[in-house]
């Protein structure tokens, strides 16, 4: 793996300064969810051929976890992000 | 190497006459000459003996790519001697001969084709299965290039460079230097690499063809500022990310270019002939640069076979350097070019070449085989039949090319992100056009870096699209359609000059079934060996495909892969360990001054012990002694959240800590799994300060922050502390005796007990104290800053001489805590241990609200058990080793994970996991060491101070 990432902290660096955390999206579950549910989050990775969502972190340097597309049969970075969280309802006040 | 720097003269080193032995005979090299010219200048024609057959073998490329020329230079093997500059006093020998050059024993070999069929490793050598230790030991012997050679070899200073470019540019022939400096005067940062000791590609040695403006154009690239210039330096793999590969002798570049350009040309062709491996025999451009960068002759005659105009022009090049050329054998019907006076046999081919160590005579006879031959009496047999495009690199690239049958070239369908490519490589083989291609593409690179809304720029490359589009319609020349083989159905005609395939070998494979070229090449090693196929590649595809009847399209082309060309391990290792990250405590030196014998925990060295063990040991549990924990990990939380924060990381409860009080903590994941364990301190309402393993304590940093960055709704802030902190733990009877001496708090058991943490003065320095022990004794763990590390220690150590204090080490600690039965996470648990199996399981509290591992350690609660992480006791003072087998009813069911000899049962202690129903106290358990069997007993409780009083003390 040679391939250069864009850390938003940082700017663009090699692969060896960076961790990889697995393809993002699976959410985790709570805990009302059923065996399936939870075995699934746990144990099966996609193992995707393709673009994929993923997070890295720039263990070398400024620690950010943050979100990158990759195309995992070229190694192709498409783009990188910071993690923003999904809008959710607004919650009452008080 | 040649001279690094210079880049546009006519080759290599140095400036005055020079001597050096060749196996022991001392030869002369002028000014400039490689150590192969001036062998050759010698009459020194065999350079080497082949691999299988020992064959004797000479100079064939010139150009340090066949095996040929394969020498040991000063010990160093395998260096290629045409490219290498010959310098005084170098001691040259041949490789793979014995006992001599001359004389070859192994030459058997060569009259025992018979017994050496293709495939031989597999069919010759897998029965019988006694005698594979004698095969192999033979093997050994024989089989390889070159030795190593221990005391000499290696020597020198193997670096590494990093280069960042705009654009990196491969290959120094026009069109290369055209695309170098079309980008650079654009204000690109180039870098311009090339395997040779001289820029110019093969118009270094064809002067023909040189364009009476190429000397300003070196010296325009030469003089540039932003041109970087790389020579005798090997781009041996184009990496993703456009991350090229490349050693230069002992250095290994890694460069990271925005775009690179592959102007790497092409490999002249061989013809593959009866005997055709003979010393004689040589290619075009390989007389070429024997001719014109060495300044030696061809004494005697010769005959050029060739198929386009380069045969008559190195024809003419030898008459005029007076080599009486006996015949031109034109493969075509029709003579590709002007021969002068010299004889054209025109529609046919070389047959055979006569000889034993040397060429004698050239049979000459129809390019099909049949009807009657001539024999032409000559010294030299030159060979001139196009160029093989150098295409390993855009393969690698990812590009996407096909077999362009017409011209007999691949042509590029698909050009890999940020690859380009120009010249004889894509098949431009005519000089201006290749020029014109070459600055086309440096512009088009140039745009790429600068982006298109730049429309100056993309008006210049339009130009320069146009220009070559001009020059492509009106240069253009007809692709030399192959010719590889010569049609005659003698047996020594080789293919593979590295590995002796001779054409009969790859005919029989592929009629064995290794039909497919990627089979075929690993059953006969053809293009295994040191060309990597630069010199067989093209003649077994199409051999390949002719013995299938399939096109060469079809046939396809194994896969490209770097290394390009051999490198030396060496370039690859560097310098060891250089570069690799160690860590030192705060009181490191002192623990080197002490003797203190280190071990590598991560990457920081830590002491195992000051060379007595035992005494530490003893220190602690009857007096004081000091350990050095600053590899722990150290975090500090500080905001409103830290505590729900805390409670979601752990399975047991932080909210309601009391500041002022501390909790162990065993972190899990989803899976429940056991992932490490430490102490979590609670400063102040809203700061938590907690340490992990020193193993494990980046992870735990990384798990942290890829909670808190889904978590941002939670006020948490979050530093990393480790090596801000020096750490040391203080432990014994008397350790409150030494603390009290020098700090200003008052530490008794009623103001500091045992769980408590408190900040105060220590030796005048701010320190958090934590009121621990994992050692199973009074302790105090006392971190203050890693500047003051140092002095605190020694305040210890002095204020602790009156109750004669010892600093103790890993081991000591290792026997302590094992006493007490605490596990270390990864040591004695894997990652198949929950916490309720590890023998905590007080610590999941799965009445809390949810928390990493919740849903998996709900279930382990509620499923029996299957096995049991439980202390075990063993009479005698055999310790068994780390992992030996816990056999229950004849079958494997667990295994240790620590065992030490313990002073206060007496007896071996250790931890294991045995099956659930050999877990209770008391249950017995077997233990194979050695391949006996021990009985021990379980024991749940502590093997030491169960009741805890020496630790609440
Ligand atoms: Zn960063």
């Amino acid at each position: 793996m040679s391939f250069q990432i864009d850390c938003p902290n940082c700017g663009t660096r090699g692969v060896w300064e960076f961790h990889y955390g697995g393809a993002a999206g699976k959410s985790r579950p709570p805990l009302s969810a059923d065996a399936a549910e939870w075995t699934d989050y746990i144990y099966n990775k996609e193992n995707l051929r393709g673009v994929q969502t993923e997070w890295w972190t720039h263990r070398s340097a400024c620690k950010l976890w943050f979100l990158v597309e990759r195309n995992t049969a070229t190694n192709e970075v498409l783009s990188s992000r910071r993690y923003s969280v999904p809008p959710r309802q607004e919650e009452p006040a008080g | 190497m040649g001279s690094e720097n210079g880049v546009a003269d006519g080759g290599h080193g140095h400036a005055a006459p020079c001597r050096f032995t060749f196996d022991g005979e001392t030869f002369e090299a002028r000014p400039g000459q490689s150590i192969a010219g001036a062998l050759h200048a010698g009459g020194q024609y065999v350079l080497s003996r082949s691999f299988k057959y020992h064959r004797p073998r000479g100079l064939f490329c010139v150009s340090g790519r066949c095996p040929n020329c394969l020498c040991t230079v000063n010990g160093e093997p395998n260096v290629r001697i045409c490219t290498r500059a010959a310098e005084p006093g170098q001691d040259v020998r041949s490789q793979n001969a014995w006992p001599s050059l001359d004389v070859d024993a192994l030459n058997v070999f060569d009259k025992l084709h018979r017994m050496m069929p293709v495939g031989f490793y597999y069919k010759r050598m897998y029965k019988p299965r006694k005698l594979w230790p004698l095969y192999e030991k033979v093997i050994r012997n024989i089989a390889g290039l070159g030795k190593v050679d221990f005391d000499h070899g290696g020597e020198g200073t193997y670096d590494k460079l990093n280069l960042f470019v705009d654009v990196a540019v491969v290959g120094g022939g026009v069109a290369g230097l055209q695309s170098a400096l079309a980008a650079a005067e654009e204000q690109l940062d180039v870098l311009l690499v090339d395997d040779q000791p001289a820029l110019g590609g093969h118009l270094r040695h064809d002067p023909d063809l040189l364009p009476a403006d190429f000397s300003e154009l070196l010296r325009r690239v030469v003089a540039h500022p932003r041109i970087q210039i790389v020579m005798s330096a090997t781009a041996f793999g184009l990496y993703e990310g456009n991350y090229l590969g490349i050693q230069q002798g002992k250095r290994l570049i890694r460069a990271r270019a925005h775009q690179v350009i592959l102007a790497t040309g092409g490999w002249e062709r061989p013809l593959v002939f009866e005997n055709n491996d003979l010393p004689g025999v040589l290619l075009a451009s390989g007389a070429q640069r024997l001719l014109h960068l060495d300044g030696c002759r061809f004494e005697g005659r010769a005959v050029v076979v060739t198929n386009n105009a380069q045969g008559y022009r190195i024809a003419a090049q030898l008459e005029r350097a007076g080599t009486k050329v006996a015949a031109i054998v034109e493969l075509n019907e029709l003579a590709a070019g002007d021969p002068g006076k010299i004889p054209v046999h025109a529609g046919k081919t070389i047959l055979t070449a006569r000889g034993g160590r040397h060429v004698r005579a050239a049979v000459v006879g129809n390019v099909n085989g049949g009807g009657k031959s001539d024999t032409i009496r000559c010294r030299w047999i030159i060979q001139a039949l196009g160029f093989t495009p150098a295409t390993s690199l855009l393969y690698q690239s990812g590009s996407k090319l096909r077999h362009d049958a017409e011209r007999d070239h691949p042509a590029v369908t698909q050009f890999a992100k940020g690859v380009h490519a120009c010249g004889a490589v894509l098949g431009t083989h005519d000089v201006v056009a290749a020029g014109a291609e070459g600055k086309h593409v440096g512009l088009t690179a140039a745009l790429a870096v600068r982006g298109e809304a730049d429309t100056a720029l993309r008006a210049r490359r339009d130009a320069a699209a146009a220009e070559l589009a001009r020059l492509v319609e009106t240069k253009s020349q007809p692709g030399v359609v192959g010719h590889y083989v010569s049609g005659s159905t003698a047996k020594k005609k080789f293919v593979c000059l590295c590995e002796d395939v001779t054409e009969k070998d790859i005919y029989d494979a592929i009629d064995e079934g290794y039909a497919n070229v990627e089979t075929l090449k690993r059953y006969s090693t053809i293009s295994m060996g040191p060309c990597q196929g630069k010199m067989c590649q093209a003649a077994a595809i199409g051999l390949c495909a002719a013995r299938n009847g399939k096109s060469i399209e079809e046939t396809g082309t194994t896969t490209s892969r770097p290394p390009e060309q051999p490198l030396p391990l060496g370039v690859l290792a560097g310098r060891g360990l250089h570069f690799s990250l160690v860590r030192r405590t705060a009181v490191h030196h002192w623990h080197e001054q002490q003797g203190a014998k280190f071990l590598d925990a991560g990457t920081w060295k830590r002491p195992e012990s000051y060379g007595d063990p035992a005494s530490e040991y003893e220190a602690v549990r009857h007096r004081v002694g000091l350990i050095d924990v600053s590899t722990l990990g150290k975090i500090e939380l500080r905001g409103r959240d830290v505590g729900k924060f805390l409670e979601f990381i752990y399975p047991n409860r932080f909210e309601k800590l009391k500041p002022g009080r501390v909790r162990y903590g065993v972190i899990c994941d989803d899976a429940g799994i056991v992932l490490d364990d430490g102490i979590i301190a609670r400063l102040e309402p809203e700061r938590f300060f907690l340490t992990t393993t020193t193993g494990n304590a980046d992870a735990i940093d990384s798990w942290f922050r890829s909670w808190l960055v889904v978590k941002p709704e939670w006020d948490v802030r979050m530093t990393n502390m480790s090596t801000c902190y020096a750490g040391m733990n203080i432990a014994g009877p008397r350790s409150r005796d030494v603390l009290s001496k020098i700090c200003d708090a008052n530490i008794s058991a009623h103001m500091l007990p045992y769980g408590g943490v408190a900040e105060f003065d220590v030796a005048g320095v701010r320190a958090v104290v934590l009121r621990i022990g994992f050692v199973g004794e009074l302790g105090f763990e006392i971190h203050v800053p890693t500047q003051f590390g140092q002095h605190v220690w020694d305040a210890l150590l002095a204020a602790g001489k009156e109750f004669d204090i010892e600093p103790f080490g890993v081991e000591a600690q290792r026997r302590l805590r094992l006493e007490k039965k605490h596990f270390l996470p990864g040591v004695d648990t894997d990652a198949l241990s929950n916490p309720i199996e590890a023998d905590v399981p007080w610590i999941v509290k799965l009445d809390k609200p949810d928390f990493i591992g919740k849903w998996s350690l709900t279930r382990a609660a509620n499923r029996p058990a299957r096995n049991r992480l439980v202390g075990f006791r063993l009479d005698g003072t055999t310790v068994p080793d780390e992992a030996s087998l816990v056999i229950s009813d004849g079958r494997l069911g667990g295994r240790v994970t620590s065992a030490r000899y313990s002073p206060v049962t007496g007896g071996v202690i250790g931890l294991a996991w045995v099956p659930a129903e050999q877990s209770a106290n008391g249950d017995r358990i077997e233990i194979q060491m050695n391949g006996r069997r021990m009985t021990a007993v379980v024991q749940h409780a502590p093997f030491y101070d169960p009741e805890e009083a020496r630790l609440n003390g």
